[in-house]
């Protein structure tokens, strides 16, 4: 697994995220997809919290759950704005979160993979994925229907696995940070 | 002074890549340390081994990090022009790295990627670019939120063009509608209701000097 620690530290250059509705929208469903991978990944969260030395934003799963539900889609949503230090760290949980899931993320992108194998593991991961979703999310909402009506390897979900599979390692968080800050068409 | 060759190697499932070079002193650089390079290999599972100098390993980079943003933001382009050393195509679901040899000897080379080859060749480039033993001044690669304009062009053209037509549609249908429709018939005043003209001789003509009055 690649050390991100090092990237941890606040840096000046970074410029200010502040990230729209979409954007937040995306965030938190690639967060999402990340528990789906990862049976215990709200434990793993809170461990790359820590490892990454963001205590003090997120001191506990609580803090890391309410920033989370400044998503529009959520269930109990939150008003209002991540400031740009929290979306900083979202971002960098995130792809410190993909690079230790890569070899997962890598097994369902590669074509040399055993095909039915790979719709087995595609069906477990959008089974997960959608258990969250209805758990955790507003399901009036068209966006969250259209997800929940769509097929376990249909381009919405392969494109969230592909996400963070080129967000993971060292130059992911600049990528995604980047990718989050576009414009809405 | 002995100049010992340092090699560095970054392996991914299916992608490794190797660079050798030399520390240079003249900077100040540490034995371990490689700060001209001699060689790189690159080996993809299922192709042929590439190998070249700085240059040719650069327009990788300047290709492939490039490529792998637009794809984080669902843009579908290539990067690189028709005989540029490096040029990357969607190809249906996988994608295909076109490489040009600056001999003409040396026919072109196609490589198809599916997305874990694509995610393992970016993390080998990322991983070297990071690394702190290679002190190579790399060329700066800038991740930027794109263009609304780029954004436009991974929704479908049926999706795009259909408010406008609906509206120009809508507008037209209207147009036509109001033609359509008659006019009322204006009554023209019969002589019997119209109403009486007062014809009043005014006290005097304006247009009079005042002394004639």
């Amino acid at each position: 697994m690649t050390d991100v620690t090092a990237e941890a530290a606040p840096d000046p250059s970074i410029p200010e995220a502040v990230l729209g509705r979409r954007a937040l929208e995306r965030l938190d469903l690639l967060l999402l997809t990340v528990e789906s991978l990862d049976l215990n990944g709200g434990e793993a969260m809170l461990w790359a919290t820590r490892q990454l030395g963001f205590e003090t934003i997120f001191p506990n799963r609580v803090e890391l759950w309410k920033r989370r539900c400044h998503n529009p889609l959520r269930r109990s949503t939150r008003r209002g704005q991540l400031s740009a230090v929290e979306t900083e760290a979202l971002i960098r949980i995130l792809c410190m979160m993909a690079d230790r899931l890569y070899p997962m993320l890598h097994q369902l992108l590669s074509s040399k993979e055993p095909s039915e194998l790979t719709r087995q593991r595609w069906e477990l991961v959008h089974q997960r994925l959608r258990d969250l979703i209805e758990e955790r999310m507003n399901l009036r909402r068209g966006a969250i229907q259209r997800f929940l009506g769509s097929e376990p390897e249909g381009p919405l979900q392969r494109q969230l696995v592909l996400t963070l599979a080129l967000a993971a390692g060292p130059g992911g968080v600049d990528r995604l940070r980047a990718s989050l800050l576009d414009p809405t068409p | 002074m002995v100049m010992l060759k340092q090699s560095y190697r970054y392996d991914q499932t299916t992608a490794r890549l190797e660079v050798e070079g030399l520390p240079d002193y003249s900077a100040g650089h540490a034995e371990q340390a490689i700060g001209i390079l001699s060689t790189w290999r690159l080996k993809i599972v299922g192709a042929s081994e590439l190998e070249g100098k700085r240059e040719h390993l650069e327009a990788l980079m300047q290709v492939v990090i490039p490529y792998v943003r637009l794809r984080l933001s669902g843009v579908v382009r290539s990067l690189g022009a028709l005989h540029d050393p490096v040029r990357l195509v969607p190809d249906g679901a996988q994608h295909r790295l076109d490489l040009t040899s600056g001999q003409p000897d040396i026919p072109p080379l196609s490589i198809h990627l599916d997305d874990a080859q694509l995610a393992d060749l970016v993390r080998c480039l990322d991983a070297l670019r990071s690394d702190g033993r290679v002190c190579l001044a790399w060329p700066s690669i800038q991740h930027e939120p794109l263009h609304r304009r780029d954004l436009v062009e991974r929704i479908p053209l049926t999706q795009r063009l259909t408010a406008p037509l609906l509206g120009g549609a809508t507008v037209v249908v209207l147009g036509v509608l109001g033609i359509l429709l008659p006019l009322p018939q204006i009554q023209p005043p019969s002589p019997a209701q119209a109403p009486e003209v007062k014809t009043e001789t005014p006290i005097s003509d304006p247009a009079q000097p005042d002394e004639e009055r």
